[in-house]
């Protein structure tokens, strides 16, 4: 079977927000709004986003990718992303898949930071179900990590021929600059149990996310994956993370779903 | 003012791009920026460079098309038989046609990181509609120069030698595995072609990092490698030399982008505008 070409589209207030509509050959008979994760695990991540989305068209499932405000192509300098604005934009983007696709049934997707904005928009995004990847889900624990990783990136011999001055290397995670709204939003930040299902994908080891069904509620189940993403090895900070495993066991899931 | 419109484009319907188009008041620039893909990263750039570059240039009033060449980023294979640098050659021809119908801009500058560099290099040897090109981390060749440079301080200075070997441990580890991993032609005939472009009055401006130190350590480098082709008015070099390959740290996105402005200011301005 052949997969439609992905539509460019500008949406939300002034356009401001980039996206990519994957329509599907005949009606859909559901719609996903694949929610990105944000700095680096954005870039590293674009890849399965988008194989992830010609997948699910094939399944008859339509698919929107976007970029928050003050990310990827969407208006906005990088330092203006901000976590309200995200949950904002997550809620306007399930607005436009729905207007798009015919569909009122929604399911979120999103990885790291994205399944914790995916987690927090999907009340107001009226979201049916959630897949979540390897998410992300206290806040102050991803401050403290992205600290330190700018702190070892700044000193990275690898990247420069002499460390950085921690001037130079202010205010940023591994390539981003951070608002201070963003670092105080997220540092506040720590899941609460969700309402609906919620299936998470770990590709880390068990120990890591031994306490997700508390943080996410009765209605959640933990899929292993067999393959560990590199989302937080330095020297892989510019590398694709590649997941055919994900995109299988997510296929596998909404398959048996329907 | 400016703003950017998404479009699906080329041939086969096949690219996507995100065009960045100064307000219809600004008087109309000699050129269009076309920036391309820097190694597999889709169309934003390495840490969003890309982004930074098209929206600081339309703020001076260049018109500015980032997209992704065919199977990269969004854009899908252009289904058709011929080589991979046929294909760039025609996907850059989709993306200076699509810039030329929203822009009204004939003629194109080029920019690339890396393997984009050497792909600006490729299309621009003979593409009538290409003025100049920005090469960052592009040709060079180690020269003796280099290697006094590069291995004479090492001999004397415990700190370095750490740092080289640590360096050189870390690169064996993950060899075969650099992201950005280029193949160079031979000097002789980077040479060549540079010099052709210059005769056709292409001009040329080349960008190096701290992250390519391993073939490029010094701005005197530049003359080393291409010898009397560097005093030629058309062409310059700069080195960065703190700076990692991708411009991790804001601060030196920041000093790129001043130097590319400029250039692009000094080499292709816009009369009447608000460009000096």
């Amino acid at each position: 079977m052949r997969v439609e070409p992905a539509q460019p589209c500008q949406f939300g207030s002034g356009e401001s927000l980039f996206g990519l509509y994957h329509p599907v050959a005949g009606p859909a008979r559901t719609a996903m709004l694949l929610c990105p994760p944000l700095g680096q695990d954005m870039i590293r991540s674009h890849r399965v986003y988008r194989q992830l989305a010609d997948a699910l068209a094939l399944q008859g499932v339509a698919a929107l990718r976007f970029d928050y405000f003050g990310t990827g192509d969407s208006a906005g300098p990088s330092d203006t992303c901000d976590w309200t604005r995200c949950v904002a934009d997550t809620v306007a983007a399930a607005a436009e898949l729905r207007a798009r696709s015919g569909c009122s049934r929604v399911i979120g997707f999103g990885a790291r930071l994205g399944g914790a904005i995916a987690l927090e928009a999907a009340a107001a995004g009226r979201m049916a179900e959630l897949l979540l990847w390897d998410p992300l889900l206290d806040g102050h624990e991803s401050v403290t990590r992205l600290d330190a990783a700018q702190e070892a990136l700044r000193a990275d011999p690898m990247r420069f021929p002499a460390p950085r001055s921690r001037e130079d290397a202010a205010d940023q995670w591994l390539g981003f600059p951070v608002g201070a709204d963003l670092r105080r939003q997220l540092d506040g930040w720590r899941a609460t149990p969700a309402t609906i299902p919620v299936r998470v994908f770990a590709s880390q080891p068990a120990a890591t996310h031994a306490d997700w069904p508390a943080q996410l509620g009765a209605g959640s189940a933990v899929v292993a994956l067999s393959s560990t993403a590199s989302w937080d090895v330095l020297d892989r900070l510019e590398h694709a993370i590649l997941a055919p495993d994900l995109i299988r066991a997510v296929g596998d899931h909404l398959r048996a779903a329907a | 003012m400016s703003t950017e419109r998404a479009f699906r484009f080329g041939r086969a319907q096949h690219l996507v791009g995100v065009a960045g188009l100064p307000d219809a008041a600004t008087p109309a620039a000699p050129v269009g920026v076309i920036v391309l893909n820097a190694g597999m990263v889709h169309r934003v750039g390495p840490f969003r460079l890309h982004v930074e570059l098209t929206r600081r240039l339309n703020a001076d009033g260049y018109p500015t098309l980032r997209f992704d060449l065919s199977s990269l980023g969004d854009s899908s294979a252009a289904d058709e038989a011929g080589s991979q640098a046929q294909q760039v050659k025609a996907d850059v021809a989709d993306a200076m046609s699509l810039l030329a119908s929203h822009a009204g801009c004939s003629r194109f500058v080029l920019l690339g990181l890396c393997s984009g560099a050497q792909n600006a290099h490729g299309v621009a040897l003979d593409e009538p509609r290409v003025a100049g090109a920005v090469f960052l981390d592009g040709y060079a060749y180690r020269t003796l120069g280099f290697r006094l440079r590069h291995y004479l301080p090492r001999l004397w200075s415990g700190s370095r030698w750490q740092r080289f070997i640590s360096r050189s441990l870390q690169a064996r580890a993950s060899q075969g595995d650099d992201v950005f991993a280029v193949r160079f032609p031979p000097r002789e005939q980077v040479q060549r072609e540079l010099a052709t472009m210059l005769d056709r009055g292409l001009r040329l401006h080349f960008i190096y990092s701290g992250g390519v130190t391993r073939y490029f350590n010094h701005p005197r480098q530049f003359r080393e490698c291409f010898g009397r082709l560097a005093d030629r008015p058309q062409i310059s070099a700069r080195l960065f030399a703190g700076s990692d390959h991708t411009y991790a740290l804001q601060v030196d996105r920041q000093r790129l982008l001043d130097d590319i402005a400029t250039w692009l200011r000094d080499n292709f301005p816009i009369s009447g505008g608000s460009n000096p």
